[in-house]
């Protein structure tokens, strides 16, 4: 079986202009990096510097407006339909659509695909019984407390069992002791899907829990720092943090980062 | 674990609460006792005894309430809703998919929303030489605007999250629709659906005031012609049933398909 294919972005530059001033603004000013089939890459930046507008033309909603972002030989947002059961996405917010059930939310995406409905009903019961939902199975989302709710949209992502995985804020709003489990449920089945996954997080603990590496982005999406946090011994993770918040309020990498590169 | 909900069932009994409130039974009855008198003091007061008959003779009037007239105005209201629903989700898609179709419609749909009831009426009898036509022409014109704008604004109201939700899972246009933006704009549908009912029970009565040979309005129009209030009031109480049967069964499919509502 072949694995999910790497993701390349080449001179990516995204400019968006203003509907009110009519203004352009730079929100990706060039961004080169590649990411590995099933590597879990966590994106970090402060407000504003550009990881939505990245997280956005990953999922194909936008264009860039230079350069080039491919998955494999294809465009997500020229080949956008190729796609289709490849990428899923985890929202900042669970987006249960609050008319179906958390059995129907989590076959959404089968359905879209078109698988016959009795698989789609088999793969969402067991992705919801790996995230420990199958007693609610018939509840709507409002039934339903946050963290099982966001569990849901996992489940719902994981059901086509996608090449990639898109998380952006995935578990920010969750309590930490919730949060802390997602995080790990996420990474477990991600790993066991052998799908690559891209984490955007402001949170740096999450990021260094969950990421292969951290990438980190400074004002319109400057590459500041590329870190493989395996070349960090758990010991010095507290340095490591420091370092990258040291980054990001500096807009320019940390001498820590530079020597562990 | 789970909020501390009040679950479906109690939310149905809810919905479904059939207690005759006591305020209501107190005011009709009210209401009752000071028309049975007035209709006794009518002679004392210089009130023409037609005026305000007693509930003796609504009630014969009531027994000669021909079914035919009844069932003839359901239709052509049923038929026309039906038709101005169609018609007004269709153009509402239509507008909600193309910016430049929206731009060019929609100032006509509100100048259409702005003709008075009774000019559609005159340039109905004036165009169209079938009372059916008529009556249907009048009924669509009056209510598909609504259902449009309504179902236009609704779709629009669809959470942008929603919608990104959906977009990054690739659905093709059609399910797109099916799968998102139509089921999110029920309850709008339904609300217009109600305020349609209504406005379309008044409409079809004015419009078959003029020209028709059956239904409601036309027995409306003889009653007035023989001076009978009683046979007024008779058809008035059978249009306020209608009116409030067609409502119930809108609410009930609504409990029905809404179940998933707080």
């Amino acid at each position: 079986m072949s694995g999910p294919p790497p993701i390349e972005a080449r001179g990516v530059r995204k400019v968006f202009r203003q509907a009110t001033t009519g203004q352009s603004v730079v929100a990706i000013e060039r961004l080169d990096m590649t990411i590995a089939p099933r590597e879990v890459v966590a994106i970090v930046g402060q407000t504003g510097c550009g990881k939505s507008t990245f997280f956005d033309l990953l999922i194909g909603l936008e264009a860039p407006t230079e350069g080039s972002l491919q998955i494999g030989d294809k465009s997500p947002f020229a080949d956008f339909d190729h796609f289709r059961g490849r990428i899923a996405t985890v929202f900042q917010q669970d987006r249960l659509l609050p008319w179906r059930s958390a059995l129907d939310n989590a076959r959404l995406p089968l359905e879209l695909i078109g698988l016959p409905e009795a698989e789609q009903r088999e793969r969402a019961l067991t992705w919801l019984n790996k995230l420990g939902l199958g007693n609610f199975t018939n509840a709507y989302p409002h039934e339903l407390s946050g963290g099982m709710r966001q569990r849901v949209a996992i489940a719902r992502a994981f059901a086509v069992q996608p090449d990639i995985l898109l998380a952006d804020e995935a578990f920010g709003h969750l309590d930490e002791v919730t949060a802390a489990e997602l995080r790990d449920t996420f990474l477990k089945l991600a790993r066991e899907c052998g799908s690559t996954a891209v984490l955007i997080t402001h949170q740096l603990e999450e990021a260094i829990g969950v990421g292969d590496r951290i990438v980190v982005f400074g004002k319109s999406a400057k590459l500041l720092a590329d870190i493989h946090v395996a070349q960090w011994p758990k010991a010095r993770h507290g340095e490591l943090r420091e370092a990258i918040q040291a980054t990001l309020q500096g807009n320019a990498p940390d001498p820590r980062l530079q020597t562990k590169a | 674990m789970p909020h501390e909900s009040t679950g479906h069932a109690e939310h149905r009994d809810s919905v479904l609460d059939l207690t005759f409130p006591r305020h209501t039974l107190v005011s009709l009855a009210v209401f009752a006792v000071c028309w049975e008198l007035l209709s006794y003091l009518a002679p004392v007061l210089g009130i023409p005894p037609f005026a305000i008959p007693s509930f003796v003779k609504i009630a014969k009037s009531l027994a000669t309430i021909t079914p035919v007239d009844i069932v003839v105005t359901l239709a052509r209201v049923i038929g026309a809703l039906l038709a101005s629903f169609v018609l007004g989700l269709a153009l509402a898609m239509a507008m909600y998919r193309s910016e430049s179709l929206e731009k060019y419609l929609h100032p006509m749909i509100r100048l259409l929303m702005a003709v008075p009831v009774v000019s559609w009426i005159l340039f109905a009898v004036l165009w169209f030489p079938g009372v059916e036509f008529r009556i249907g022409f009048v009924l669509v014109v009056v209510c598909g605007p609504v259902f449009l704008i309504d179902t236009l604004d609704a779709m629009r109201g669809v959470p942008r999250e929603l919608r990104s939700m959906m977009r990054s899972f690739r659905p093709t246009t059609l399910q797109y629709f099916i799968k998102l933006m139509l089921p999110a704009i029920v309850p709008s549908i339904f609300t217009s659906w109600k305020v349609n009912i209504s406005l379309a029970i008044r409409v079809v009565t004015i419009a078959e005031l003029v020209g028709a040979v059956t239904g409601i309005g036309h027995q409306l129009s003889v009653a007035q012609e023989l001076f009978s209030v009683a046979d007024v009031f008779a058809w008035t109480l059978v249009l306020v049933a209608l009116l409030f049967l067609l409502e119930a069964a809108v609410v009930r499919v609504e409990t029905r398909l809404l179940r998933w509502r707080v």
